[in-house]
């Protein structure tokens, strides 16, 4: 292993990092201005031009708030959970291609951090890690909201996550892989949306259950539980699960791109590699945005119907979905 | 009111030729009953006379007399006027028989009067404090009751600058000196009597401890996002469902009627604004209704006031509902959106407000024989335009967006059933009750103001689920409008107060209860008047207070996502509640 790989696999993270940090940044902005808008109000406007530096501001204000840690807390795990929801977060971007090759200075450099031949293998385990950080964060703050939060968490994941790999399947079984490019190159052509609606479907409700976003965000529920699993958190270990939370949006957005509608292509349309992260993004902002409409308009499903959703409706779903997948695909060959 | 003149030859004197009496003194009606006779005189009244809907229940210390009085307003459920009994204790040790077995609407109310009065009600199931905290030393509403920084026993008080020099309570009485604690009782050493469960949580977990425990209870409150101020439910889960259900309150308590026995008769107009301080107007209505009782012919009110008034309340709960649904669907969880979108509307109709009165939401508008200002120039025109054209049109937008969305329908339907029974019993008012397809109606049942000549449909629905008290609210504000587009229409020119506005005036003795649909349900207000300057008794028959008492019948069962809309659902002010 050369030297000048490992450089670039260094700057690539980096850049991956970055990306997902601001883009949490501005993500909490936009999101707290389109609600704003929707909701006939102005929303954060003083920091900044268009109050572009509030998550600035956000941020410098959550570093210096004190830090509180209940005296009955089971601190290790209480300091451990934060980490632990937004590390999945951040390394599930590894396998998201976000472009071609590009050359710079004689030097071929891949858009994607790496290429594994399981990648949609990865991305289920690692999704799957953060709901450990949640249901232990309500575990160790020894507090009867929190609790609540996390075992509706982990019982929401562990029923939502099943729907979800399922309709991961179909995609896998048109591109015959799985690994993330391959899927993207599949789709030159014809986006998965097409075949498999059904399979987009699924995939999104079950992504806004796995992101505990409205109106799926049981575990957090304000009205119910205060703030859930994060009842005792403050200052910057509440900001990390604010921060997963966000980042995990822009996650599942961008899994959804790359599933189901093209990943950085567009159809017919050869655009220079150089142009794909765009391409990429646009795809990631419309399904973000939409997933802020459905928290500003949609009231919340209540816990057991929630569960019953997902084991009633969306798991036989995404089943005949497989099936019928594979039928078609032994027919016509 | 009962017309007095029938009182002598009414049938229930027959009934009960012992043990009954009609009540004699003067500006006083009803009847006395005798203490051992309550409860089978009550039992008579509810199955066979068809006073169904036990109103108020409250206590009157007649300390000149040494007597202590409980008075009851039942009503049927039918409509007409109130029937007033009223029992009479000794002072010292006051014991009356509960009515709760009879009437279950009671509970609440027999646990204020004794927390305030030191009535004790035997036989009640669960006699405690209900306002106040057990390290509280006496009852504050007794005459002989003194508060800590005690000035003097009536308004308007002295200078507290005599002679120049500044002269302050609590200087006499430094902070620290002035508490009191029950005899027996150390706030140290304290733990609450009989709900230990209740604060079971907030204790440290032993390794001893029996942890394998299946049930949990959680505090839903004080300071909980759902429960619409400081409120607390102690709720008993098993897993998601509720199992028992208390709601605990008095977290905002300031003795309002204890305040209101200082203040003279005019001071407790504003006063009454901070009851349920989303529907000032209403409250405004339901003391000065009682007070002009009182005053009898001496005073009437001009046409035109009696049409502001009908503006002004039924704009009142316009405001009140829109606020409601708002918050019911924020409870539901809808982030804000439909909340900010009823508040648009509801700024608009508080301008109205603030031009008539001055203020948005402390309106103290009403008065003695009127009201307080007349229309500014342009109002008019403003009223009549959201009459007209926006309010219809925005209630019809707010319709659309909400009544079929299948969230809302998935989590409201069949969710905190109150049926029509259990609803009279436990007087449940407004809106719970109507939605419970009890067409009960003050303005109807027993008209007041000039209701009697607007053409206006009881809203009625017949689940008595959340969603049925969500859609009597919409059904409400849209008969509001149609009543505010008659009074517009019709509003006359002329006075707006009944001679010139004075500062003090004479109430001739007596007792009266005066009670208005107010937007949370029927708001009243019991005022005893000896002729002086101050009442010396003013109840509040509080609706978002009694309303609650059917709170846990409504939860058990359900899940605890349930018990917060249910809850938004009764529509609550803590103001009102803890007074």
């Amino acid at each position: 292993m050369d030297t000048a790989l490992l450089i670039e696999w260094l700057i690539k993270s980096v850049i991956l990092l970055f990306f997902g940090l601001t883009g949490f940044a501005y993500l909490t902005l936009l999101e707290r201005r389109a609600l704003a808008r929707i909701q006939v109000r102005i929303g954060p406007n003083r920091a900044g031009p268009w109050g572009l530096l509030q998550p600035l501001a956000d941020g410098i204000k959550l570093i210096f708030k004190e830090e509180l840690i209940p005296p009955l807390a089971d601190k290790p795990l209480f300091i451990l959970s934060p980490i632990l929801t937004v590390l999945p977060a951040l390394i599930i971007w590894a396998v998201i291609p976000w472009g071609r090759q590009i050359v710079i200075a004689g030097r071929e450099i891949n858009l994607y951090l790496t290429d594994i031949n399981v990648g949609v293998l990865y991305l289920t385990a690692v999704a799957s890690i953060a709901v450990y950080g949640i249901t232990l964060a309500g575990w160790s703050s020894n507090n009867k909201y929190a609790l609540l939060g996390g075992l509706r968490s982990s019982a929401q994941m562990v029923s939502y996550e099943l729907a979800l790999g399922l309709a991961f399947l179909g995609p896998i079984m048109l591109a015959g892989s799985m690994s993330l490019v391959d899927i993207v190159e599949a789709q030159k052509n014809l986006w998965f949306v097409v075949p498999q609606f059904l399979g987009f479907i699924i995939f999104l409700l079950a992504g806004l259950a796995e992101v505990n976003r409205a109106p799926f965000d049981m575990p957090e529920a304000e009205q119910e539980l205060t703030a859930g699993y994060h009842t005792e958190y403050s200052g910057m270990k509440f900001a990390l699960f604010f921060m997963a939370e966000y980042i995990k949006m822009i996650a599942i957005s961008a899994i959804a791109a790359t599933l189901f509608l093209g990943g950085y292509r567009l159809p017919f349309i050869d655009l220079p590699p150089i142009l794909d992260p765009v391409v990429l993004f646009i795809k990631i902002f419309v399904l973000v945005f939409g997933m802020i409409w459905v928290r500003a308009t949609l009231p919340r499903l209540r816990y057991d119907r929630l569960m019953a959703l997902g084991w009633k409706v969306l798991l036989p779903l995404a089943l005949v979905n497989v099936f019928i997948t594979a039928v078609i695909m032994v027919f016509t060959g | 009111m009962t017309d007095t003149t029938l009182v002598a030859e009414h049938p229930l004197l027959e009934r009960f030729p012992e043990g009954v009496t009609p009540d004699e003194r003067k500006g006083y009606e009803g009847f006395i009953v005798a203490a051992d006779r309550l409860v089978e005189f009550a039992t008579a009244l509810r199955d066979e006379f068809g006073y169904d809907y036990l109103s108020s229940v409250t206590g009157v210390d007649y300390l000149p007399d040494g007597k202590m009085e409980v008075v009851y307003h039942a009503y049927k459920s039918t409509g007409g006027g109130a029937l007033v009994f009223k029992v009479q204790v000794p002072r010292e040790n006051p014991v009356v028989p509960s009515l709760v077995s009879v009437y279950p609407g009671a509970d609440f109310q027999e646990r204020e009067a004794w927390d305030l009065l030191g009535i004790r009600f035997e036989g009640h199931p669960n006699l405690k404090r209900i306002l106040m905290w057990e390290g509280f030393a006496g009852h504050p509403l007794r005459k002989d009751w003194k508060e800590a920084y005690f000035e003097e026993e009536k308004k308007p008080f002295g200078s507290r600058w005599p002679g120049g020099a500044v002269h302050r309570a609590e200087d006499e009485n430094p902070f620290g000196k002035n508490v009191v604690y029950p005899p027996d009782f150390d706030p140290e050493k304290w733990t609450p009597v009989g709900d230990e469960a209740l604060y079971a949580g907030l204790r440290e977990f032993k390794k001893d401890d029996d942890l394998k425990t299946e049930q949990v209870v959680v505090n839903l409150g004080p300071q909980h996002p759902s429960t619409h101020g400081v409120f607390r439910m102690v709720v008993t889960l098993d897993g998601e469902t509720v199992v028992r259900l208390e709601p605990v309150m008095g977290y905002l308590h300031r003795n309002h009627e204890k305040i209101g026995e200082r203040n003279t008769y005019l001071m407790n107009i504003p006063f009454t604004d901070r009851l349920d301080y989303l529907s000032s107007m209403s409250n405004n209505w339901g003391y000065v209704q009682a007070v002009e009782k009182l005053l009898g012919d001496k005073i009437q009110v001009p046409e035109r006031a009696e049409y502001l008034r009908v503006i002004m309340a039924e704009f009142t709960r316009i405001v009140n509902h829109i606020f409601a649904i708002g918050t019911l669907l924020n409870d539901l969880g809808a982030y804000f959106t439909p909340m900010l979108y009823a508040l648009e509307e509801r700024e608009l109709i508080l301008d109205i407000f603030e031009a008539v009165s001055g203020s948005r939401m402390m309106c103290n508008y009403f008065r003695f024989g009127g009201v307080a200002r007349d229309l500014p120039p342009g109002v008019y025109e403003k009223m009549r335009d959201l009459v007209f054209e926006r309010l219809p049109r925005k209630i019809d937008e707010l319709d659309r967006y909400l009544t079929e969305n299948e969230v809302v329908r998935a989590r409201c339907e069949g969710v905190g059933v109150l049926t029509p029974e259990e609803a009279i019993a436990f007087s449940a008012a407004g809106p719970v009750l109507r939605a419970s397809g009890v067409p009960y109606d003050v303005r109807r049942a027993d008209p007041y103001g000039i209701y009697d000549r607007f053409e206006f449909d009881v809203a009625v629905r017949y689940h008595g689920d959340v969603y049925d008290r969500y859609l009597i609210r919409l059904d409400e504000i849209r008969q509001s409008i149609r009543i505010l587009q008659q009074a517009l229409d019709q509003l006359p020119e002329g006075d707006v107060i009944f001679g010139s506005p004075k500062y003090s005036m004479r109430v001739p003795a007596g007792e009266a209860y005066g009670r208005v649909e107010g937007p949370k349900g029927e708001l009243g207000f019991y005022v005893v008047s000896d002729g002086s300057a101050n009442p010396w008794r003013y109840h509040v028959r509080a609706p978002s207070f009694i309303n609650l008492t059917a709170l846990s019948r409504m939860c058990e069962g359900d899940k605890v996502a349930d018990a917060i809309i249910i809850l938004g659902s009764i529509d609550i002010v803590l103001g009102e509640t803890d007074r």
